[in-house]
């Protein structure tokens, strides 16, 4: 049951990362248009945040355990406290940075380290520490890693289709970002509690 | 020397194909779109390939290039009966520039600003359908929303013309969007665009420039689909009766004869779907599901 719950969560947190990327598109394209410039700054964006946030979580999963535990309540309320600013004035950024800087790619840069960038470096940090989990259970460190990243591949591409095809074709962008928001808080919340768990063996 | 790149994918495609002057059909596949130039003759289409099929975005006479070869453009200038001495005109979409080359003749102080995202549009549109851009015919190359946005200019005729294939960007279909045209347009300026009314998107299209612009005007065009809806921000005077408008044969120009029939326009006319309309949804910036709104089904498929 547990590790039903942990795989249920490393499949959200793939979901919500990937799915914030096609919210953060509909956010930006009022503002800086569809143009490929706009999906540059945004796929660099979010990779970069998958690429720092992962070396992060590297760094977390090997501290003490108190120290951990701290970590991991940092990485957690930075993930919902920057997904809520997201929610409640990502429009209102996008607008104030579109007129602020009058070249595109500046403006781009600032929009999507401003807004996207920590809520997902913060959610990435999660990964190796769930990878640290499944190797404290006893899985073999290569095979947890594989089973991690596996697993939240497939979030991944759950969160593109369901947003795509689902989501955004019913719902408003701004009531899709509270729902991240809601998702977010109960998922971090069950997987702090999961890796309190770890933390304590 | 920005343009060199393009010069060469255009002139290396040439070597592709039999011979170039004479018949031949091209490849391009751009940042945006896989497009197609046929030259049969002295006509020059530019078609966008999608889902296996063809849209036909523009055509040009190159014996007359003044004739308004795609039947949409001539219904274009319905503009003319709301607004008949277009002084500055904007287009977002350049295609062929089948429209601007009769505009031009027609009205040689004019200022017709065209904004256009793809740059390879551009290059073909200048290179195989000799289109030659000149002070009162600039081009502009970048997202129409943007150059709106930052472009304080007011215009008389405002043209919205941007398909991408059967892919209209969602952000051009918006509550927001038409209200910063509505700002742009001059106090008796016309807000244009061309819609398709075998989609699903057009009733939600209609709905949402009903939400901006006061009074609206549809022009049904001959058999292809396409409806040319022109709006204006006022309420007085009434725009919606034909019978006031000035006459015909007051706005025909020497440019027109045998290319634009007026006459042929006004006939155009078609009632708004009023039922149909009020099952659509506004399109705002929060809620655009353009893309499930099959915006095309046919887009253009004949002249």
């Amino acid at each position: 049951m547990t590790l039903f719950a942990f795989y249920l969560v490393v499949i959200i947190l793939g979901i919500l990362s990937m799915g914030f990327q096609l919210l953060a598109s509909r956010l930006l394209n009022p503002h800086f248009g569809s143009s490929i410039i706009v999906w540059a700054w945004l796929i660099s964006t979010f990779l970069a945040a998958f690429s720092l946030g992962s070396m992060l979580g590297g760094w977390i999963s090997n501290l003490a355990p108190a120290a951990r535990r701290r970590g991991q309540l940092i990485g957690a309320a930075v993930a919902v406290l920057t997904l809520g600013l997201a929610a409640v004035g990502g429009r209102a950024a996008l607008a104030w940075i579109e007129v602020r800087f009058e070249e595109m790619s500046v403006a781009l840069l600032v929009a999507c380290v401003g807004i996207f960038f920590l809520p997902v470096t913060a959610l990435s940090t999660f990964g190796p520490q769930c990878v640290q989990y499944l190797a404290g259970r006893g899985t073999p460190p290569g095979k947890a890693s594989g089973v991690v990243y596996g697993v939240s591949t497939l979030g991944n591409i759950a969160g593109v289709m369901l947003t795509a095809f689902v989501l955004i074709p019913h719902f408003r962008v701004s009531t899709l970002l509270y729902l991240w928001l809601v998702v977010a808080l109960v998922s971090l919340t069950g997987l702090v509690r999961l890796l309190r768990t770890s933390s304590s063996l | 020397m920005r343009r060199f790149p393009f010069a060469l994918l255009a002139a290396l495609s040439c070597l592709s194909t039999a011979a170039c002057g004479q018949d031949a059909v091209e490849h391009f596949d751009t940042t945006y779109n896989s497009l197609t130039v046929e030259r049969r003759g002295d006509i020059v289409e530019l078609r966008a390939r999608f889902r296996g099929s063809e849209a036909l975005e523009s055509a040009v006479d190159l014996s007359d290039p003044l004739r308004l070869v795609v039947a949409y453009t001539r219904s274009l200038y319905g503009a003319l009966f709301l607004q008949p001495q277009p002084k500055r005109v904007l287009m977002v979409g350049l295609g062929g520039a089948g429209f601007h080359r009769l505009f031009a003749e027609a009205y040689p102080q004019a200022l017709l600003q065209t904004v256009e995202l793809d740059p390879m549009v551009f290059e073909l549109c200048r290179n195989r359908m000799q289109f030659k851009p000149t002070a009162n015919t600039p081009v502009s190359i970048m997202d129409g929303r943007m150059f709106i946005k930052r472009n304080r200019e007011q215009w008389d005729w405002l043209i919205l013309d941007a398909f991408r294939g059967d892919f209209v960007p969602p952000h051009l279909k918006t509550e927001e969007f038409y209200r910063e045209c509505a700002a742009r347009l001059s106090d008796r300026g016309v807000f244009v665009s061309n819609l398709h009314a075998t989609s699903d998107l057009y009733f939600s299209d209609l709905k949402t420039i009903q939400a901006v612009f006061p009074q609206v005007v549809l022009f049904g065009v001959d058999g292809r689909g396409n409806v040319i809806a022109c709006a204006v921000k006022y309420r007085d005077p009434v725009i919606t009766d034909p019978t006031k408008w000035p006459a015909p044969a007051s706005l025909s120009l020497p440019a027109f004869a045998g290319r634009l029939d007026l006459e042929k326009v006004r006939a155009e006319v078609i009632p708004i779907p009023v039922n149909d309309v009020a099952r659509g949804r506004v399109l705002s910036d929060d809620f655009a599901p353009v893309e499930f709104l099959n915006a095309a089904k046919t887009n253009n498929v004949g002249r």
